[in-house]
């Protein structure tokens, strides 16, 4: 049995480490043509708005009276939690705000992210990596249509409209309970609660709010198809790619989670 | 052509023409129509119903309108060849490369179904070159 020296292990790790800088250069560079290209207007025609509205209605569409069941299930059970524990302690006027900082700054857009990711990201990225290995991208490109802008780019772009559109419905569902918890089945108490929302969706926070909604949606579309665009044309190679992609998403998505956090408290 | 390093090469040199060909199969997850009405709703804008109307006739042309709505894995070989050629001549093409028809249509007599379909079409397309082994030269009738 042979032990490795310290140059095979410093070699070894070099090369991983240069894999790891190619795959978040691929990344990143994709990222910056995706936001280029979904801000100049030649890229939207009729064949890139169609694959747009497919994207909205399988990515937020289809999913949205499930979803919205289920985050609304969740939001009032934890805004009973909050409250009631608020309550307890004797700390029921900040039970509002401890309340809806928890649910429609951090709770609901990571879910939000997250079951987008699971659903669509995961498909995106199969179909992605099959239509890579059977030669299907460059079909497109011999019949004069670019890949990128007919394929990739819209899905990007569906991806994080379907994400900000299903975050603000959670969102504002999440605000409607708060509401109704805290204060009960009347309206005589609506400047209080505007008054609540003005001191917690100052510039900074919405700032914050918006950058990382728009991050997630980037995240969950872009991760998966860099990576299966990077895999090998073969088949057995799909799996792995579509893993490595979910996995590196998880990350992405709790770091950016994380950078929010430190942002707004560090 | 004297050998596979011949075929491929003649294909490098005719990069612009367009290529019918195994290695370029059609969008799986879209209907044979939708894979012929792309090209023209990408290329020059049109809406997806003019753009479709334009497919489903010349789908029409090869009579062939029965296989529109199916989708690749659905399609037998030589449905899969129209798919292919129409997608490929939707918009008129100079130059039209037929790339191994024996391997694109193996459950048939493909020089006699070769010469009906594209005489179907002929005004789509100026010249036809069919990319074949030397030793399936006799099954062409020259054109």
């Amino acid at each position: 049995m042979t032990s490795d020296s310290p140059t095979d292990f410093f070699t070894r790790f070099g090369a991983s480490l240069l894999v790891w800088l190619k795959s978040w250069r691929a990344v990143s560079r994709f990222t910056a043509v995706a936001i280029v290209e979904a801000l100049s207007p030649s890229t939207y025609n009729s064949a890139t708005r169609s694959v747009v509205l497919k994207q909205i209605y399988f990515t937020a569409w289809q999913i949205l009276p499930r979803f919205t069941l289920f985050s609304a299930l969740l939001s009032y059970v934890l805004i009973q939690i909050v409250v009631d524990t608020a309550r307890n302690f004797g700390l029921a006027d900040y039970a509002l705000e401890g309340v809806i900082r928890l649910l429609v700054l951090e709770v609901l857009p990571l879910m939000t992210a997250l079951f987008v990711a699971l659903r669509s990201g995961a498909a995106t990225g199969t179909e992605v990596v099959l239509m890579n290995i059977h030669n299907e991208i460059r079909a497109m490109e011999e019949s004069g249509i670019d890949p990128l802008r007919f394929e990739l780019i819209p899905r990007v772009i569906g991806g994080v409209i379907s994400v900000l559109a299903l975050t603000a419905v959670t969102s504002a569902l999440a605000l409607l309970f708060a509401y109704f918890v805290v204060y009960g089945l009347q309206y005589w108490n609506l400047p209080d609660f505007a008054r609540v929302m003005a001191h917690i969706f100052d510039l900074p926070a919405l700032a914050i709010l918006w950058a990382k909604v728009l991050a997630f949606g980037l995240a969950v579309t872009v991760i998966p198809i860099t990576e299966a665009l990077a895999a090998p044309q073969k088949l057995f190679f799909a799996p792995i790619a579509v893993l490595r992609g979910m996995v590196r998403l998880f990350f992405v998505l709790m770091l950016i989670e994380v950078l929010s956090l430190a942002l707004k408290y560090i | 052509m004297p050998d596979d390093a011949g075929r491929i090469a003649l294909l490098e040199e005719h990069a612009s023409a367009a290529l019918i060909s195994d290695s370029l199969p059609l969008r799986a997850n879209l209907s044979v129509l939708e894979n012929v009405a792309i090209v023209l709703q990408y290329r020059q804008n049109l809406h997806y119903d003019r753009a479709a109307d334009l497919a489903w006739t010349l789908l029409g042309r090869f009579d062939q309108t029965g296989c529109a709505f199916k989708r690749d894995p659905d399609l037998d070989s030589n449905e899969r060849f129209i798919a292919r050629l129409a997608r490929a001549l939707i918009l008129p093409q100079p130059i039209i490369l037929i790339e191994r028809p024996g391997l694109l249509l193996p459950d048939c007599h493909y020089p006699s179904f070769l010469e009906a379909t594209l005489a179907a079409v002929e005004d789509l397309y100026e010249q036809c070159w069919i990319v074949d082994y030397p030793w399936n030269e006799p099954l062409y009738a020259p054109r």
